[in-house]
């Protein structure tokens, strides 16, 4: 009985702390990155300061990302041009399957990979897929973590609020 | 004419032109007294103009007192992180760029992996501009130390180059810095990699 309630103050504690983590980031600058591009050119997330940039990590073998894509797409499609900037980040080992998956959903957003896992370990990505949401000074203020439909709505309010500050 | 008549006119001219000398006095008064409150309208003024471009001063004081003490602890936070005895700097330069385009430099120190940043077309362009990138600093121990700079990026013909330098740092007392140049050698076609320590 004593064990169990151990074990559940310690699991409770876990949670907590996790949770923790990742709110922990919003309000604090965004932790600055470079990471080769599938267009081959290295990209570096501060210099994307003044633009709305939404981070969304992703991986070829994560279902809710694959709906979740071609939604971001349409939204990058649309506000690109007043200042919003979006970068997908793909965990994937082999980035080969990753390309694979770009060309085959035809996303038009730079999608940056991230195999040794350096920047998801940053942002402190345990869950899949994370979108993360940095206002025009380079500050983190919204992460949501997994994709269900009808999140994309959420992104949509999010964004437009951020880009008429 | 009788004697009480230029009597009674002789009082009324006297009436009259005391009259007139009294207005004549107060008018003076009137415009000293507007003259003294204008002028003291003025004095007023005056004193808080002064008072603000004092209060201005004073602000702008205080600004340039928080810059400085910001600049000062920033300092301080690179000495404590840093300090000068242990302290060793490398940095990147990179001229011409003519046989090779950089696309990212890994430092190794003792073997470790310390440092490893990707270059985006912005900073390349930096480079070539004359910039000077300070990729790493670190504390080391005095004795002999092995770096091994590799850069990666485009060679000649836009084939994929990856080049290396090693260099023995041997750290003394106070801070070293050491600058990796990036050279086009043109009687070979191929980039150089020149490591130069900053006395």
């Amino acid at each position: 009985m004593k064990i169990r309630k151990l074990l559940a103050g310690l699991a409770l504690t876990v949670l907590a702390t996790s949770s923790l983590a990742a709110s922990d980031l919003a309000g604090q600058p965004a932790p600055d990155f470079a990471l080769k591009s599938s267009t081959g050119e290295n990209l570096r997330l501060s210099e994307y300061r003044g633009d709305v940039v939404m981070i969304n990590f992703w991986a070829t073998w994560c279902g809710p990302c694959r709906q979740e894509m071609p939604l971001l797409d349409q939204l990058y499609s649309r506000y690109q041009r007043v200042g919003f900037s979006l970068l997908g980040v793909n965990i994937d080992d082999d980035s080969g399957r990753a390309m694979d998956m770009i060309r085959e959903l035809g996303v038009s957003f730079p999608v940056l990979f991230d195999s040794r896992k350096v920047v998801s370990k940053l942002y402190d990505v345990d869950a899949m897929p994370v979108t993360v949401l940095v206002d025009r000074e380079g500050n983190v203020r919204h992460i949501h973590k997994g994709y269900k439909p009808g999140y994309e709505e959420m992104y949509l309010d999010q964004i437009r609020s951020l880009l008429r500050e | 004419m009788t004697f009480r008549t230029i009597l009674s006119f002789l009082l009324v001219l006297m009436l009259v032109f005391g009259a007139v000398s009294i207005a004549q006095e107060a008018a003076p008064m009137d415009a000293e007294a507007a003259a003294a409150d204008a002028n003291m309208l003025a004095t007023v003024a005056g004193e808080s103009r002064d008072q603000f471009r004092s209060l201005d001063g004073e602000v702008q004081d205080l600004k340039k007192e928080v810059l400085d003490l910001n600049r000062d602890l920033f300092l301080l936070e690179e000495e404590l992180l840093f300090p000068a005895n242990s302290q060793v700097a490398f940095f990147i330069s990179m001229d011409v760029g003519e046989y090779f385009a950089l696309d990212s430099v890994s430092l190794k120190i003792d073997g470790k992996e310390v440092a490893n940043y990707l270059y985006t077309d912005r900073e390349i362009d930096a480079l070539l501009q004359g910039g000077v990138h300070r990729v790493h600093m670190a504390n080391l121990k005095t004795g002999d130390h092995e770096l091994i700079a590799i850069f990666t990026g485009k060679g000649p013909h836009t084939r994929e180059y990856r080049r290396g330098a090693t260099v023995t740092i041997n750290k003394g007392i106070g801070a070293k810095y050491l600058e990796l140049e990036i050279t086009d050698r043109v009687k070979k076609q191929q980039p150089e990699f020149v490591i130069k320590e900053w006395e």
